[in-house]
């Protein structure tokens, strides 16, 4: 448990030197948590964690199946994969947000994580905007033309949702990758499986 | 990022369907909203939007919850004569897996388990949206028919945010999207929640035997309906 307000990464690596590492790299942008097997980090696994490292080949519980729990509970973190070796076959597909291969360098991490905190960032916009949009569609279809044009929460509501939308377009580049395109979808998925 | 009113961006001509001015230089990115009763030839009309990109060269994309993807290929076939090999995408969510895959040679077919599987849709359009930009076309035309049995499978919130995430991707590939829904098939809240994720609208309606359309967003102010 955290009580700042900076993002939480839980590391889940088996490899002690290599989770010290990324440890290193990560904790003066983040609180870093560390778990050394995949049982370990499914129970350090709560509504606080943005961000989780997994990796994929562990004693015990792989990271695949790691995964697959964590979409099970509905979890709203986003999940990288650190392989050892660059996989052969579609990590979006599998369920991944994101994937690293081994040796990781500092940067490449830390653009990984910002990333992925991205991603949850426009969702919460997008959740917002849609609020917004839900309420305008009321106004319009409660009020007369003549009311709405006297109408300041109309005018308002008009305003916040053009600010919204140019913060939309700003945030993940307009959605111009393929993986943050996929990651978005799933992130509705999910929503909707709440 | 960059910015995407660059002056040299090719604009889309969908008057050659849609005889409208505000239809005759659409920018890239735009998506388009055709709305209007059951029977009033919508899915036609985004599929006809399709092939007369199509026959000027322009990738096609399309995703459907009603027909076969075969149907799809075979229709293409039939009236852009000149149809070439990865011109075409097809992301087919009825459900079913699609069989052997006859009539589709040449096609991208994606087959998704369901309307609702939203993931699925994404990396069937990202592998569609691949493979035309591998052959050397960046210009092409997305339909998507119809957010009605898509609203079916989830909820107007969830609708709205995939058009909204779909119009950004396109708008990102400089495609021009044409989404339908049956403006019968849901009260007005929801109608007028989904309309705002679209730059336009194209209304579509019966009068008379006469089928005719107008087109609002894209000017100032709406156009007059016309007999189409």
């Amino acid at each position: 448990m955290s009580d700042s307000d900076r993002p939480v990464v839980l590391i889940v690596e088996d490899e002690p030197d290599v989770a010290e590492t990324y440890r290193l790299w990560l904790r003066e942008d983040y609180e870093v948590e560390m778990a050394h097997d995949g049982d370990e980090g499914l129970s350090k696994l709560d509504a606080d964690v943005d961000v989780v490292l997994l990796d994929r080949m562990m004693p015990g519980l792989s990271g695949d199946e790691v995964l697959e729990q964590i979409r099970e509970r509905d979890l709203d973190c986003r999940v990288s994969m650190v392989t050892a070796v660059e996989p052969d076959f579609d990590i979006l597909e599998m369920g991944f947000d994101a994937y690293l291969s081994k040796p990781i360098r500092s940067e490449e991490l830390h653009e990984t994580v910002e990333n992925l905190l991205d991603r949850s960032a426009y969702d919460g916009l997008l959740q917002d905007y849609y609020s917004l949009v839900e309420k305008r569609a009321t106004l319009e279809a409660t009020k007369s033309n003549a009311e709405l044009a006297e109408s300041e929460e109309y005018d308002e509501l008009k305003e916040e949702i053009a600010e919204l939308q140019d913060d939309l377009s700003d945030s993940l580049g307009g959605i111009e990758d393929d993986a943050d395109f996929i990651a978005t979808l799933r992130g509705l998925s999910n929503d909707e499986a709440e | 990022m960059t910015k995407r009113s660059e002056p040299q961006e090719t604009m889309y001509d969908l008057s050659r369907v849609l005889d409208f001015d505000a239809l005759s230089s659409v920018r890239p990115g735009t998506s388009l909203l055709v709305a209007g009763p059951a029977m009033t030839g919508k899915d036609e009309l985004a599929l006809e939007l399709l092939r007369d990109g199509a026959r000027e060269g322009e990738g096609a994309v399309v995703v459907t919850t009603n027909d076969d993807a075969a149907d799809i290929a075979a229709d293409f076939r039939e009236s852009v004569p000149d149809l070439e090999d990865s011109q075409l995408g097809v992301i087919d969510c009825r459900g079913d897996s699609g069989g052997d895959g006859e009539g589709t040679e040449g096609v991208y077919v994606h087959h998704v388990s369901s309307p609702g599987d939203l993931t699925g849709i994404g990396i069937g359009i990202t592998k569609a949206l691949e493979g035309l930009h591998n052959s050397g076309r960046d210009q092409g035309r997305l339909a998507l028919f119809s957010l009605s049995t898509m609203l079916t499978y989830t909820d107007k919130k969830t609708v709205f945010k995939l058009c909204h995430i779909l119009s950004s991707r396109l708008d990102a590939a400089g495609y021009v999207g044409v989404f339908t829904i049956d403006s019968g098939a849901h009260d007005d809240q929801t109608l007028q929640v989904i309309k705002q994720a679209f730059d336009g609208l194209v209304e579509v309606r019966e009068d008379d035997g006469t089928r005719q359309a107008r087109v609002l967003g894209l000017s100032s102010d709406p156009s007059d309906w016309q007999d189409l």
